[in-house]
Protein backbone atom coordinates (compact mmCIF):
# COMPACT_ATOMS: atom_id res chain seq x y z
CA UNK A 1 0.00 0.00 0.00
CA UNK A 2 2.75 2.59 0.95
CA UNK A 3 4.74 1.30 -2.05
CA UNK A 4 1.76 2.20 -4.30
CA UNK A 5 1.57 6.07 -2.25
CA UNK A 6 4.97 6.22 -3.37
CA UNK A 7 4.60 5.64 -6.89
CA UNK A 8 1.66 7.44 -7.22
CA UNK A 9 3.57 10.29 -5.52
CA UNK A 10 6.35 10.40 -7.57
CA UNK A 11 4.28 10.01 -10.53
CA UNK A 12 2.57 13.22 -9.69
CA UNK A 13 5.92 15.02 -8.44
CA UNK A 14 7.39 14.35 -11.47
CA UNK A 15 4.50 15.35 -14.17
CA UNK A 16 4.83 18.74 -12.06
CA UNK A 17 8.49 18.61 -12.73
CA UNK A 18 7.85 18.44 -16.31
CA UNK A 19 5.32 20.84 -16.72
CA UNK A 20 7.42 23.10 -14.68
CA UNK A 21 10.32 22.73 -17.03
CA UNK A 22 8.26 22.47 -20.55
CA UNK A 23 7.65 26.37 -19.91
CA UNK A 24 11.37 27.11 -19.72
CA UNK A 25 14.72 25.40 -20.84
CA UNK A 26 17.31 24.37 -18.04
CA UNK A 27 20.08 22.37 -18.00
CA UNK A 28 21.20 22.97 -14.97
CA UNK A 29 25.31 22.96 -16.17
CA UNK A 30 24.99 19.05 -16.76
CA UNK A 31 24.23 19.64 -20.36
CA UNK A 32 27.43 21.70 -20.81
CA UNK A 33 29.68 18.50 -19.68
CA UNK A 34 27.44 16.09 -21.51
CA UNK A 35 27.98 18.10 -24.98
CA UNK A 36 31.81 18.85 -23.99
CA UNK A 37 32.23 15.00 -23.45
CA UNK A 38 30.31 13.50 -26.32
CA UNK A 39 30.29 15.83 -28.80
CA UNK A 40 33.68 15.28 -29.92
CA UNK A 41 32.64 12.17 -30.17
CA UNK A 42 29.40 12.66 -31.74
CA UNK A 43 31.31 14.56 -34.52
CA UNK A 44 33.99 11.85 -34.87
CA UNK A 45 31.61 8.92 -35.81
CA UNK A 46 29.01 11.80 -37.65
CA UNK A 47 31.97 12.86 -40.01
CA UNK A 48 33.37 9.14 -40.09
CA UNK A 49 29.69 8.50 -40.95
CA UNK A 50 29.79 10.96 -43.63
CA UNK A 51 33.05 10.05 -45.29
CA UNK A 52 31.79 6.43 -45.82
CA UNK A 53 28.53 7.83 -47.12
CA UNK A 54 30.47 10.32 -49.40
CA UNK A 55 32.57 7.40 -50.51
CA UNK A 56 29.76 5.28 -51.33
CA UNK A 57 27.65 8.18 -53.23
CA UNK A 58 30.87 9.30 -54.82
CA UNK A 59 31.71 5.99 -56.04
CA UNK A 60 27.91 5.82 -57.40
CA UNK A 61 28.10 9.05 -58.98
CA UNK A 62 31.75 8.74 -60.49
CA UNK A 63 30.57 5.29 -61.62
CA UNK A 64 27.37 7.28 -63.72
CA UNK A 65 29.72 9.86 -63.77
CA UNK A 66 32.60 7.42 -65.92
CA UNK A 67 29.86 5.95 -68.24
CA UNK A 68 28.36 8.88 -69.22
CA UNK A 69 31.88 10.33 -70.01
CA UNK A 70 32.35 7.57 -71.90
CA UNK A 71 29.13 7.90 -74.27
CA UNK A 72 30.25 11.83 -74.18
CA UNK A 73 33.38 10.56 -75.43
CA UNK A 74 32.21 8.26 -77.87
CA UNK A 75 29.66 11.30 -79.29
CA UNK A 76 32.68 13.82 -79.42
CA UNK A 77 34.49 11.28 -81.59
CA UNK A 78 31.54 10.67 -83.69
CA UNK A 79 30.93 14.33 -83.87
CA UNK A 80 34.49 14.92 -84.74
CA UNK A 81 34.46 11.84 -87.21
CA UNK A 82 31.17 13.97 -89.13
CA UNK A 83 32.96 17.22 -88.92
CA UNK A 84 35.89 15.74 -90.41
CA UNK A 85 33.67 14.03 -92.87
CA UNK A 86 32.67 17.19 -93.59
CA UNK A 87 35.32 19.44 -93.93
CA UNK A 88 36.92 16.99 -96.31
CA UNK A 89 33.62 17.50 -98.45
CA UNK A 90 33.70 21.12 -98.30
CA UNK A 91 37.53 21.09 -99.41
CA UNK A 92 36.84 18.81 -102.03
CA UNK A 93 33.97 20.82 -103.11
CA UNK A 94 35.81 23.85 -103.24
CA UNK A 95 38.37 21.36 -105.32
CA UNK A 96 36.23 20.62 -107.81
CA UNK A 97 34.65 23.96 -108.37
CA UNK A 98 37.87 24.92 -108.87
CA UNK A 99 38.81 22.08 -111.32
CA UNK A 100 35.42 22.76 -112.73
CA UNK A 101 35.65 26.68 -113.69
CA UNK A 102 38.78 26.55 -115.19
CA UNK A 103 37.71 23.13 -117.01
CA UNK A 104 34.88 26.01 -118.61
CA UNK A 105 37.38 28.06 -119.20
CA UNK A 106 39.44 25.98 -121.69
CA UNK A 107 38.52 25.53 -124.95
CA UNK A 108 39.23 22.07 -125.38
CA UNK A 109 37.98 19.00 -124.46
CA UNK A 110 38.75 17.72 -121.09
CA UNK A 111 38.79 14.87 -118.55
CA UNK A 112 38.72 14.70 -115.21
CA UNK A 113 41.20 12.01 -113.60
CA UNK A 114 41.85 11.56 -110.24
CA UNK A 115 45.52 10.86 -108.58
CA UNK A 116 45.79 7.06 -107.10
CA UNK A 117 49.12 6.31 -107.08
CA UNK A 118 52.72 8.19 -106.55
CA UNK A 119 56.29 7.21 -108.57
CA UNK A 120 57.52 5.10 -106.02
CA UNK A 121 60.98 6.28 -106.19
CA UNK A 122 61.87 9.75 -104.73
CA UNK A 123 63.95 10.33 -107.61
CA UNK A 124 61.40 10.58 -110.37
CA UNK A 125 57.89 12.18 -110.30
CA UNK A 126 55.51 10.63 -111.83
CA UNK A 127 52.03 10.00 -110.96
CA UNK A 128 48.78 7.00 -111.82
CA UNK A 129 45.27 8.19 -112.71
CA UNK A 130 41.93 6.52 -113.12
CA UNK A 131 41.67 7.14 -116.58
CA UNK A 132 43.12 4.88 -119.07
CA UNK A 133 42.74 4.12 -122.66
CA UNK A 134 38.73 3.23 -122.36
CA UNK A 135 38.01 6.74 -121.34
CA UNK A 136 39.95 8.40 -124.61
CA UNK A 137 43.20 9.18 -122.98
CA UNK A 138 45.80 8.65 -125.31
CA UNK A 139 50.01 8.86 -125.11
CA UNK A 140 51.76 12.07 -124.82
CA UNK A 141 48.13 13.82 -124.06
CA UNK A 142 48.72 16.85 -121.58
CA UNK A 143 47.10 17.25 -118.03
CA UNK A 144 46.45 20.32 -116.33
CA UNK A 145 45.36 21.73 -113.28
CA UNK A 146 43.95 24.94 -112.59
CA UNK A 147 47.14 26.21 -111.09
CA UNK A 148 49.03 25.30 -114.84
CA UNK A 149 50.65 22.48 -115.90
CA UNK A 150 50.82 19.47 -114.28
CA UNK A 151 52.34 17.32 -116.97
CA UNK A 152 51.96 14.41 -120.29
CA UNK A 153 50.71 11.20 -120.19
CA UNK A 154 53.64 8.60 -121.04
CA UNK A 155 52.04 5.05 -120.55
CA UNK A 156 48.44 4.04 -120.64
CA UNK A 157 46.61 0.76 -119.35
CA UNK A 158 42.90 0.43 -120.32
CA UNK A 159 41.60 1.68 -117.29
CA UNK A 160 44.79 3.92 -115.91
CA UNK A 161 47.59 6.25 -116.86
CA UNK A 162 50.76 7.24 -115.48
CA UNK A 163 51.81 10.76 -116.37
CA UNK A 164 55.12 12.41 -115.73
CA UNK A 165 54.98 15.03 -113.89
CA UNK A 166 56.75 18.59 -115.68
CA UNK A 167 59.10 18.59 -112.22
CA UNK A 168 60.71 15.10 -113.46
CA UNK A 169 64.37 15.37 -114.99
CA UNK A 170 62.95 13.78 -118.20
CA UNK A 171 60.37 16.13 -118.67
CA UNK A 172 60.41 19.19 -121.10
CA UNK A 173 57.90 21.64 -122.29
CA UNK A 174 58.50 24.79 -124.65
CA UNK A 175 57.78 28.05 -122.63
CA UNK A 176 57.74 31.69 -122.71
CA UNK A 177 57.75 34.60 -120.27
CA UNK A 178 54.65 36.74 -120.01
CA UNK A 179 56.10 39.81 -119.62
CA UNK A 180 59.07 40.06 -122.23
CA UNK A 181 57.55 36.92 -124.18
CA UNK A 182 61.15 35.67 -124.16
CA UNK A 183 61.51 31.69 -125.09
CA UNK A 184 63.14 28.88 -123.63
CA UNK A 185 62.53 25.33 -122.47
CA UNK A 186 61.26 24.16 -119.16
CA UNK A 187 62.62 21.07 -117.79
CA UNK A 188 62.37 19.74 -114.27
CA UNK A 189 65.25 19.41 -111.63
CA UNK A 190 65.08 16.89 -109.01
CA UNK A 191 64.83 19.66 -106.04
CA UNK A 192 60.80 20.21 -107.31
CA UNK A 193 61.43 23.32 -109.09
CA UNK A 194 62.31 23.73 -113.02
CA UNK A 195 65.23 25.22 -114.85
CA UNK A 196 64.10 27.28 -118.12
CA UNK A 197 67.09 26.75 -120.53
CA UNK A 198 67.74 28.04 -123.32
CA UNK A 199 66.75 31.90 -122.61
CA UNK A 200 68.90 34.45 -124.12
CA UNK A 201 71.27 36.92 -122.60
CA UNK A 202 69.69 39.43 -123.68
CA UNK A 203 65.94 38.73 -123.00
CA UNK A 204 65.07 41.30 -119.74
CA UNK A 205 63.79 38.83 -117.09
CA UNK A 206 63.10 39.45 -113.49
CA UNK A 207 62.22 37.64 -110.39
CA UNK A 208 58.46 36.70 -109.56
CA UNK A 209 58.07 37.19 -113.77
CA UNK A 210 55.46 34.53 -114.97
CA UNK A 211 55.95 31.73 -117.18
CA UNK A 212 53.47 30.41 -119.50
CA UNK A 213 53.19 27.71 -122.15
CA UNK A 214 54.41 28.78 -125.56
CA UNK A 215 52.11 26.03 -127.31
CA UNK A 216 54.83 25.56 -129.86
CA UNK A 217 55.81 21.74 -128.55
CA UNK A 218 52.39 20.73 -129.97
CA UNK A 219 51.78 19.32 -126.60
CA UNK A 220 50.39 21.58 -124.12
CA UNK A 221 48.00 24.42 -125.59
CA UNK A 222 49.30 27.56 -125.48
CA UNK A 223 49.11 30.44 -122.23
CA UNK A 224 48.66 28.11 -119.47
CA UNK A 225 50.70 28.91 -116.44
CA UNK A 226 53.94 27.17 -115.30
CA UNK A 227 55.22 29.05 -112.35
CA UNK A 228 57.31 32.16 -111.63
CA UNK A 229 60.97 33.14 -112.14
CA UNK A 230 62.43 32.39 -108.91
CA UNK A 231 66.59 33.18 -109.59
CA UNK A 232 67.87 34.16 -112.60
CA UNK A 233 72.17 33.71 -113.28
CA UNK A 234 73.56 35.39 -115.58
CA UNK A 235 76.91 34.18 -116.48
CA UNK A 236 80.04 35.88 -117.78
CA UNK A 237 80.63 33.98 -120.73
CA UNK A 238 77.41 32.08 -123.19
CA UNK A 239 74.79 33.45 -124.96
CA UNK A 240 71.71 32.08 -123.02
CA UNK A 241 71.28 32.85 -118.79
CA UNK A 242 70.21 30.58 -116.08
CA UNK A 243 66.69 30.74 -115.02
CA UNK A 244 65.02 28.73 -112.51
CA UNK A 245 61.03 28.46 -111.93
CA UNK A 246 58.91 27.80 -109.26
CA UNK A 247 55.79 25.78 -110.33
CA UNK A 248 52.69 27.10 -109.00
CA UNK A 249 51.33 23.66 -108.52
CA UNK A 250 51.61 21.90 -105.08
CA UNK A 251 52.52 18.52 -106.80
CA UNK A 252 52.51 17.09 -103.42
CA UNK A 253 49.01 17.72 -103.11
CA UNK A 254 48.19 16.95 -106.59
CA UNK A 255 44.53 14.88 -106.47
CA UNK A 256 42.63 15.67 -109.52
CA UNK A 257 43.97 16.74 -112.68
CA UNK A 258 42.54 17.30 -116.53
CA UNK A 259 43.22 15.45 -118.93
CA UNK A 260 43.42 17.84 -122.21
CA UNK A 261 41.74 15.02 -124.97
CA UNK A 262 42.54 17.00 -127.92
CA UNK A 263 45.17 19.23 -127.67
CA UNK A 264 46.42 22.02 -130.49
CA UNK A 265 47.90 20.08 -132.78
CA UNK A 266 50.45 22.44 -134.70
CA UNK A 267 50.15 21.17 -138.74
CA UNK A 268 53.92 22.65 -139.65
CA UNK A 269 53.79 21.04 -143.08
CA UNK A 270 51.19 23.61 -143.64
CA UNK A 271 52.85 26.33 -141.59
CA UNK A 272 55.85 25.56 -144.00
CA UNK B 1 52.32 -21.33 -101.12
CA UNK B 2 55.84 -19.47 -100.65
CA UNK B 3 54.71 -17.69 -103.84
CA UNK B 4 51.49 -16.74 -102.92
CA UNK B 5 53.17 -15.33 -100.00
CA UNK B 6 56.03 -13.40 -101.99
CA UNK B 7 53.06 -12.27 -103.99
CA UNK B 8 50.96 -10.74 -101.25
CA UNK B 9 53.93 -9.35 -99.05
CA UNK B 10 54.88 -7.89 -102.45
CA UNK B 11 51.42 -6.40 -103.31
CA UNK B 12 51.38 -4.73 -100.22
CA UNK B 13 54.45 -3.41 -99.95
CA UNK B 14 54.01 -2.00 -103.39
CA UNK B 15 50.48 -0.29 -102.73
CA UNK B 16 51.65 0.98 -99.18
CA UNK B 17 54.32 2.38 -100.90
CA UNK B 18 52.75 4.45 -104.05
CA UNK B 19 49.72 5.14 -101.83
CA UNK B 20 49.82 5.59 -98.54
CA UNK B 21 53.46 6.61 -97.40
CA UNK B 22 53.13 9.96 -99.98
CA UNK B 23 50.52 11.26 -97.83
CA UNK B 24 52.87 11.30 -94.33
CA UNK B 25 54.64 13.60 -94.66
CA UNK B 26 57.29 12.10 -91.70
CA UNK B 27 57.97 9.18 -94.91
CA UNK B 28 58.89 12.02 -97.57
CA UNK B 29 62.53 10.74 -97.62
CA UNK B 30 61.37 7.12 -96.37
CA UNK B 31 63.16 3.81 -98.57
CA UNK B 32 61.78 1.45 -100.97
CA UNK B 33 60.02 -1.01 -99.06
CA UNK B 34 61.19 -4.07 -100.98
CA UNK B 35 64.98 -3.80 -100.22
CA UNK B 36 64.05 -5.71 -97.47
CA UNK B 37 61.91 -7.88 -99.00
CA UNK B 38 64.75 -8.27 -101.68
CA UNK B 39 67.48 -8.77 -98.82
CA UNK B 40 65.22 -11.52 -97.22
CA UNK B 41 65.09 -13.57 -99.71
CA UNK B 42 68.95 -13.17 -100.44
CA UNK B 43 69.04 -13.78 -96.72
CA UNK B 44 67.08 -16.58 -96.07
CA UNK B 45 65.85 -17.70 -99.37
CA UNK B 46 67.07 -19.72 -102.09
CA UNK B 47 68.04 -18.50 -105.33
CA UNK B 48 66.30 -20.85 -107.51
CA UNK B 49 63.29 -20.31 -105.75
CA UNK B 50 63.48 -16.42 -105.53
CA UNK B 51 65.43 -15.09 -109.10
CA UNK B 52 62.15 -15.63 -111.37
CA UNK B 53 60.06 -13.60 -108.99
CA UNK B 54 62.92 -10.96 -108.40
CA UNK B 55 62.97 -9.96 -112.06
CA UNK B 56 58.97 -9.77 -111.99
CA UNK B 57 58.84 -7.86 -109.19
CA UNK B 58 61.75 -5.51 -110.76
CA UNK B 59 59.35 -5.37 -114.29
CA UNK B 60 56.35 -3.99 -112.11
CA UNK B 61 58.24 -1.74 -110.27
CA UNK B 62 59.98 -0.52 -113.56
CA UNK B 63 56.31 -0.05 -114.75
CA UNK B 64 55.10 1.85 -111.96
CA UNK B 65 58.05 4.48 -111.55
CA UNK B 66 58.89 7.28 -114.42
CA UNK B 67 62.33 5.70 -114.44
CA UNK B 68 64.65 4.60 -117.03
CA UNK B 69 63.13 0.87 -118.19
CA UNK B 70 65.07 -1.23 -116.38
CA UNK B 71 66.31 0.24 -113.43
CA UNK B 72 64.73 -1.78 -110.51
CA UNK B 73 65.51 -4.91 -112.55
CA UNK B 74 69.02 -3.89 -111.76
CA UNK B 75 68.78 -2.84 -108.27
CA UNK B 76 66.79 -5.81 -107.37
CA UNK B 77 69.07 -8.34 -109.38
CA UNK B 78 72.32 -7.34 -108.26
CA UNK B 79 71.28 -6.41 -104.38
CA UNK B 80 70.23 -10.47 -104.56
CA UNK B 81 73.58 -11.44 -105.95
CA UNK B 82 75.05 -9.37 -103.58
CA UNK B 83 73.41 -10.88 -100.38
CA UNK B 84 73.40 -14.03 -101.94
CA UNK B 85 77.61 -13.57 -102.20
CA UNK B 86 78.14 -11.87 -98.66
CA UNK B 87 75.97 -14.84 -97.09
CA UNK B 88 78.23 -17.27 -98.68
CA UNK B 89 81.24 -15.69 -97.65
CA UNK B 90 80.81 -14.33 -94.47
CA UNK B 91 79.35 -17.31 -92.85
CA UNK B 92 77.64 -14.81 -89.94
CA UNK B 93 73.59 -14.87 -89.95
CA UNK B 94 73.46 -12.54 -87.23
CA UNK B 95 70.92 -9.05 -87.35
CA UNK B 96 73.90 -6.47 -87.50
CA UNK B 97 75.16 -7.94 -90.75
CA UNK B 98 71.51 -8.11 -91.46
CA UNK B 99 70.82 -4.26 -90.86
CA UNK B 100 73.85 -3.23 -92.65
CA UNK B 101 72.89 -5.78 -95.85
CA UNK B 102 69.14 -3.25 -95.63
CA UNK B 103 71.03 -0.17 -95.08
CA UNK B 104 74.34 -1.38 -98.16
CA UNK B 105 70.98 -1.92 -100.44
CA UNK B 106 69.21 0.94 -99.91
CA UNK B 107 72.73 3.22 -100.89
CA UNK B 108 73.33 1.00 -103.57
CA UNK B 109 70.01 2.06 -105.03
CA UNK B 110 70.49 5.20 -104.70
CA UNK B 111 73.29 5.16 -106.16
CA UNK B 112 72.41 3.67 -109.14
CA UNK B 113 69.31 5.98 -109.63
CA UNK B 114 71.69 8.82 -109.05
CA UNK B 115 74.03 7.64 -111.72
CA UNK B 116 70.76 7.24 -114.20
CA UNK B 117 69.43 10.88 -113.38
CA UNK B 118 72.90 11.72 -114.62
CA UNK B 119 73.56 9.29 -117.18
CA UNK B 120 70.38 10.31 -119.03
CA UNK B 121 71.23 14.42 -118.16
CA UNK B 122 75.12 15.00 -117.64
CA UNK B 123 73.71 18.95 -117.01
CA UNK B 124 71.39 17.98 -114.00
CA UNK B 125 72.79 19.94 -110.63
CA UNK B 126 73.73 17.96 -107.33
CA UNK B 127 71.48 19.30 -104.53
CA UNK B 128 71.86 19.07 -101.55
CA UNK B 129 68.48 17.64 -100.98
CA UNK B 130 70.03 15.17 -102.82
CA UNK B 131 72.20 13.76 -100.28
CA UNK B 132 69.61 14.56 -97.65
CA UNK B 133 67.09 12.17 -98.95
CA UNK B 134 70.15 9.61 -99.48
CA UNK B 135 71.34 9.79 -95.40
CA UNK B 136 67.60 9.91 -94.76
CA UNK B 137 66.57 6.87 -96.43
CA UNK B 138 69.40 4.93 -95.15
CA UNK B 139 68.87 5.96 -91.43
CA UNK B 140 65.23 4.75 -92.25
CA UNK B 141 66.75 1.92 -92.93
CA UNK B 142 68.95 1.27 -90.48
CA UNK B 143 66.25 2.13 -88.08
CA UNK B 144 63.54 -0.40 -89.69
CA UNK B 145 65.29 -2.45 -92.21
CA UNK B 146 65.55 -5.36 -89.44
CA UNK B 147 62.70 -5.36 -88.04
CA UNK B 148 61.03 -5.75 -91.33
CA UNK B 149 62.98 -8.44 -92.76
CA UNK B 150 62.54 -10.08 -89.19
CA UNK B 151 58.59 -9.65 -89.59
CA UNK B 152 59.19 -11.33 -93.39
CA UNK B 153 61.35 -13.83 -92.02
CA UNK B 154 58.89 -14.84 -89.18
CA UNK B 155 55.12 -14.52 -91.15
CA UNK B 156 56.89 -16.70 -93.50
CA UNK B 157 58.14 -19.55 -91.29
CA UNK B 158 54.74 -19.13 -89.01
CA UNK B 159 52.42 -19.70 -92.78
CA UNK B 160 55.33 -22.74 -93.73
CA UNK B 161 54.29 -24.46 -90.55
CA UNK B 162 50.57 -23.96 -90.60
CA UNK B 163 50.79 -25.10 -94.46
CA UNK B 164 52.69 -28.02 -93.54
CA UNK B 165 50.82 -29.16 -90.85
CA UNK B 166 47.17 -28.88 -93.32
CA UNK B 167 49.23 -31.08 -95.50
CA UNK B 168 50.22 -33.87 -92.68
CA UNK B 169 46.70 -33.79 -91.46
CA UNK B 170 45.23 -34.29 -94.94
CA UNK B 171 47.80 -36.97 -95.25
CA UNK B 172 46.38 -39.14 -92.37
CA UNK B 173 43.20 -38.82 -93.16
CA UNK B 174 43.96 -39.80 -96.31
Amino acid sequence: MVMIVCAVALIVVNIIILSVNSSRYSSYGSGRIAIFFISPFQKTVTQSVQFFKNIWAQYFFLVSVAKENDNLKKAINHAIDKNNKYREVEISNFRLRNLLNFRKTMTNQVLVAEVIGRDPSPWFKTIIIDKGKSDGVEKGLPVVVPEGIAGQIIDISYNYSKVLLIIDQNSAADALVQRTRARGLIEGQSDGRCLFKYVLRKHDIKVGDTVVSSGLDGVFPKGLRIGDVSEIIKFNSGIFQEVTVKPYIDFEKLEEVLVVLNPPKHDFVSEQ
Amino acid sequence: MTYCFYICVCLCLVIFQTTIIPHISLFNNFYDLLIPFISYLGFFRSARESILFILILGLLMDNLSGGPFGLYITTYFWLFIIVKLVVKYVHIRDNILLLFIVAAGVLMENIIFIASVFMSDPDSQFFTITIRTVIFQILWAGCTGLFFVTFFNHIHKKLEKWFNEIIAEKTKII
